[in-house]
């Protein structure tokens, strides 16, 4: 492949050709990239120093060192800068939330006493082109979960979806991927004020759920407890099968413990979020083979179900074989790299912390074999970073999606444009920034 | 007090001497009852409220005479020095310079810090610990008076429990002093209060020996919200209207004292025969009012929750319409928008590195805010936490902030941007000639590093204070832990510093 042939674009005009690809809504299924020369962790295979990876049709072709860039290919110089799988959030109210106080603004969680949980379906609300979506993808985020959160009078949240941070409409990748219930203090604060009743009322939505999975035509002419809306034991039908994860939010030691004592009676296929006592029983966790969803900065008392809370909690999980992750609310879902990077500093490995918001995430939800790390045939969510990307200064260069150049253009960098300069000049700042 | 405004006028009518009194309640130790300046005068004295009924009775711990050698030094007045050294002697500063350049006294500890980097203490000028402490919940939230828009006659020191567990976590993360400040439900929250960050049985054991009090009100969306079926006030022009008609309110107050203090200096100068037998009646004492006559005169510090830019703008006419100096903006979101105004002003704005959409005045978030707010001439930038867990990294902040505006062209180098969470805070709280930056003669508050502070990988190893090793991360026996931490799980310790 002679060199001259090739069109070899700077990160620079990258981005410009992303946000035009964006405005021509082309069909960039054909479309071949060849980033070379960077440093590509790869997650699943190790790191390649002056690494390659090509990018056609939407999927990774190759990764490797010295790969000849395919004819036609854009090419990316991408040497000084690290390439990574696209940052998956494993749990987010991204998608379903603008402004959290502004209830017009806020698909996240039902009023107290809305009779409907199991059965919503973050889908139904989902909102492709909230404002969350391009200030997350800036910051490297590809994929999250998008996932309802349960009422204040409700145990389950609903049924929670993966999707692309595209912002396009069709960016669903995955429907109804996990169901969300509290357990633990904010189980039972929802369940009659004790965990017993948490649990309880728990069995009783999985006993059902599995009476009408048995039979569902004459459910209701059989005798069954009518507390339950029809559409949620519906819903946690695939919850009882064990296809469907289950996202348990639990804190304590005691309370991991009863989970995992549910998940065995059950047969449940459970994720942990929350787990700030996760390491007293790590072991545990490992050998029920439950991944665990956990802040990497949060170290405090905060409840009495937070009482050995500490930032070696990730380091400890990992150490003891557990598959983890990192999450952070909605708008800053971004800021899992800072979870991740701070449970670096604490003593988790650097892979491993990487590998905590990509493929961990990925292979939680069943999507291991299509997303989470650089490997040829896998879906092509790519970043390439200024440096260390689990390092706060640092930013994403470029971004990929589905193989696709992905504008990083959002609200916050064009406020920041439109006040950059304060001086009165020709007209007010009312005018600035839509030429 | 050091600033002297209302009191010092009181001062100056009496003679008496506030400062001595001042001198007083530093030396008196943690048995001494707090003084009464009103019950002390001598009968037929002038009244005046007490300036100091609290009093600080903080103590340096001992400290060894420290050389801490061979680091990078950012002194937190823009200066970087490569293979420096800081000196600490007698709960001070003794020197700053470089390696192997100081004058060292016998006995002096050397620790070799090649490697590290060394910053003044951290300052968090935005912190709620003590008043919302963990564990969290119904029997200790003591942050927000939510009874009444204006409840400037409540002190935050009064809600601080000195074990929150959270100060501990604080220290692990470099911070040396800290301001608390009310809850933002109301028009005025109350007073802050500045704390040496140092374990003690009491606050008054943690509080920062002669600074001013705080002053905290909110603009926006929380008092609208909180007042508007409860009485109001229920819009933005409600929120004004409240706070102009307080400030009427205490501006008569404040010339009420002054008439008395006058008359009162007039009957006792007066030597003729048919002076009046007994001296002037002093007026009743308001708490509310008192505070905020304070910051009417410049003694008390106000600090002003305001998100939006126009509110912003909006505030600082009202300060002037009553003739007081509003010395931050907290959480100043939109301060971008304004950063010519605010630096014209000499108000700092205190903001988060990225936090944004909670509410919608906090919307308009952009990440190079900070950077914004230092690139105007004189500009005031300061990061702050809000949080718990946000104050045991401020330095992670300050980098995300420091690092946004970098790419788009602002030079600000980590010896500029250590300045937002050292000396602006210092400034900004009235503290900085004692501490926020590492100069000869200002207290021992000083963070070595595991390396650059600008980096997520970066961890406090020692913090000094006042001279005093409090934390170590490699030394167990220097690591505190809160009573709540004791016994909780199968009779051993739980969490402490650096957990």
């Amino acid at each position: 492949m002679n060199a001259a042939m090739r069109k070899v674009f700077t990160l620079k005009t990258l981005i410009s050709l992303a946000a035009a690809a964006a405005a021509a809504i082309t069909a960039a299924s054909a479309q071949t990239i060849a980033i070379m020369n960077g440093r590509v962790h790869t997650v699943s295979g190790g790191v390649i120093e002056n690494g390659d990876v090509v990018i056609r049709d939407g999927r990774i072709m190759q990764v490797g060192a010295e790969l000849a860039a395919p004819a036609g290919a854009t090419v990316i110089d991408a040497s000084g800068k690290v390439v990574t799988p696209g940052l998956f959030a494993p749990l987010s109210g991204i998608g379903l939330v603008e402004i959290g106080a502004v209830l017009d603004a806020n698909d996240s969680a039902p009023d107290p006493g809305f009779p409907l949980s199991a059965g919503l379906n973050a889908v139904d609300a989902y909102n492709p082109s909230s404002v969350l979506i391009p200030v997350n993808r800036a910051a490297g985020v590809t994929r999250a979960l998008m996932t309802p959160s349960a009422g204040e009078t409700m145990l389950f949240g609903g049924q929670a979806a993966v999707i692309d941070l595209s912002g396009r409409a069709n960016s669903i990748t995955r429907a109804e991927a996990a169901q969300r219930v509290m357990m633990g203090e904010a189980g039972a604060g929802r369940a009659g004020g004790t965990r017993m009743g948490a649990w309880a009322v728990l069995r009783e939505y999985l006993d059902e759920a599995r009476s009408y999975a048995a039979n569902p035509n004459d459910y209701v002419r059989r005798p069954h407890e009518t507390r339950f809306a029809l559409s949620d034991l519906k819903a946690l039908g695939r919850v009882v099968s064990g296809d469907q994860p289950l996202i348990v939010s639990v804190n304590s030691a005691s309370d991991i413990r009863a989970l995992i004592r549910l998940k065995n009676t059950y047969r449940l296929n459970v994720i942990i979020v929350g787990a700030s006592e996760g390491w007293r029983v790590a072991r545990e966790i490992a050998a029920a083979d439950i991944p665990v969803i956990i802040s990497g900065m949060d170290n405090l008392p905060g409840r009495f179900e937070d009482i050995d809370a500490t930032l070696k909690n990730a380091a400890r999980l990992n150490q003891a074989g557990v598959k983890i992750s990192f999450y952070d609310g909605a708008h800053n879902t971004r800021l899992i790299r800072q979870h991740a990077g701070n449970a670096v500093a604490e003593g988790l490995p650097f892979d491993d912390g990487l590998k905590a918001i990509t493929l961990n995430p990925a292979q939680m939800y069943g999507l291991g074999a299509q997303l989470g790390s650089l490997e040829a045939g896998k879906i092509a969510d790519v970043v390439i970073w200024d440096g260390d990307p689990l390092e706060v200064t640092t930013k994403p260069e470029a971004v990929f999606i589905n193989g696709r150049p992905q504008d990083l253009g959002n609200r916050q960098q064009m406020l920041m444009q439109r006040y950059r300069d304060l001086s009165r000049g020709d007209l007010p700042h009312a005018y600035r920034g839509g030429e | 007090m050091r600033n002297s405004g209302w009191t010092a006028f009181a001062v100056l009518m009496l003679g008496a001497c506030s400062q001595q009194q001042d001198a007083e309640s530093k030396s008196a130790d943690a048995a001494a009852p707090p003084e009464n300046a009103a019950a002390e005068e001598a009968e037929g004295a002038a009244v005046r409220p007490p300036l100091d009924p609290y009093p600080s009775t903080y103590k340096a711990y001992p400290g060894e005479t420290v050389l801490l050698s061979g680091a990078t030094v950012l002194t937190g007045t823009g200066e970087r020095i490569d293979n420096g050294a800081v000196l600490l002697a007698d709960g001070k500063i003794a020197a700053v310079g470089a390696a192997g350049a100081l004058t060292v006294p016998e006995g002096t500890t050397t620790v070799d810090a090649k490697g590290k980097w060394i910053t003044p203490g951290v300052i968090d000028i935005h912190s709620h610990l003590g008043d919302y402490p963990v564990p969290s919940n119904d029997s200790t939230a003591d942050g927000n008076e939510i009874v009444a828009p204006n409840t400037a006659h409540v002190w935050a020191e009064h809600s601080v429990w000195p074990q929150d567990a959270g100060f501990t976590r604080a220290l692990a993360g470099g911070v040396t002093s800290m301001q608390i400040l009310p809850g933002s439900a109301n028009l005025f929250g109350g007073r802050s209060v500045i704390l040496k960050n140092v374990p003690s049985r009491s606050v008054q054991g943690m509080k920062f020996p002669g600074a001013a009090y705080g002053l905290k009100m909110a603009c926006g969306e929380n008092p609208k919200r909180v007042y508007g079926l409860r009485g109001g006030p229920g819009t933005r022009m409600g929120n004004m209207a409240g706070y102009r008609a307080a400030w009427i309110e205490a501006a008569a107050y404040k010339k009420k004292w002054e008439d008395y203090w006058k008359k009162h200096e007039e009957w006792a100068a007066d030597d003729s025969d048919d002076k009046a037998k007994t001296p002037p009646e002093a007026p009743t004492r308001d708490l509310k009012l008192e505070t905020l006559a304070g910051a009417l005169s410049g003694d008390i510090v106000v600090n002003m929750h305001c998100y939006r830019a126009d509110e912003m703008v909006q505030v600082l006419d009202m300060a002037k319409e009553f003739g007081y100096k509003v010395t931050t903006f907290h959480h100043a979101i939109e301060a971008y928008k304004v950063a010519d105004y605010l630096a014209e002003n000499n108000v700092c704005a205190a903001v988060w590195a990225d936090w944004w959409g909670f509410k919608l005045e906090a919307f308009d978030t952009v990440g190079e805010n900070a950077a914004l707010v230092h690139a105007q001439p004189g500009g005031c930038a300061i990061i702050h936490s809000d949080d718990a867990l946000g104050i045991q990294r401020l330095n992670q902040e300050a980098a995300k902030a420091m690092a946004d505006g970098r790419r788009i062209g602002i030079d600000i180098t980590p010896e500029v941007a250590i300045n937002w969470i050292t000396s602006n805070p210092a400034k900004a709280m009235g503290v900085l000639e004692e501490t926020g930056t590492l100069e000869a003669g200002k207290m021992a508050d000083v963070v070595v590093w595991s390396g650059n502070p600008f980096s997520v990988y970066a961890k406090a190893e020692k913090v000094y204070i006042d001279g005093a090793l409090m934390y170590d991360r490699s030394d167990p026996t220097r690591s505190p832990r809160m009573d709540f931490e004791i016994g909780l799980h199968d009779n051993g310790f739980t969490g402490g510093a650096g957990q």
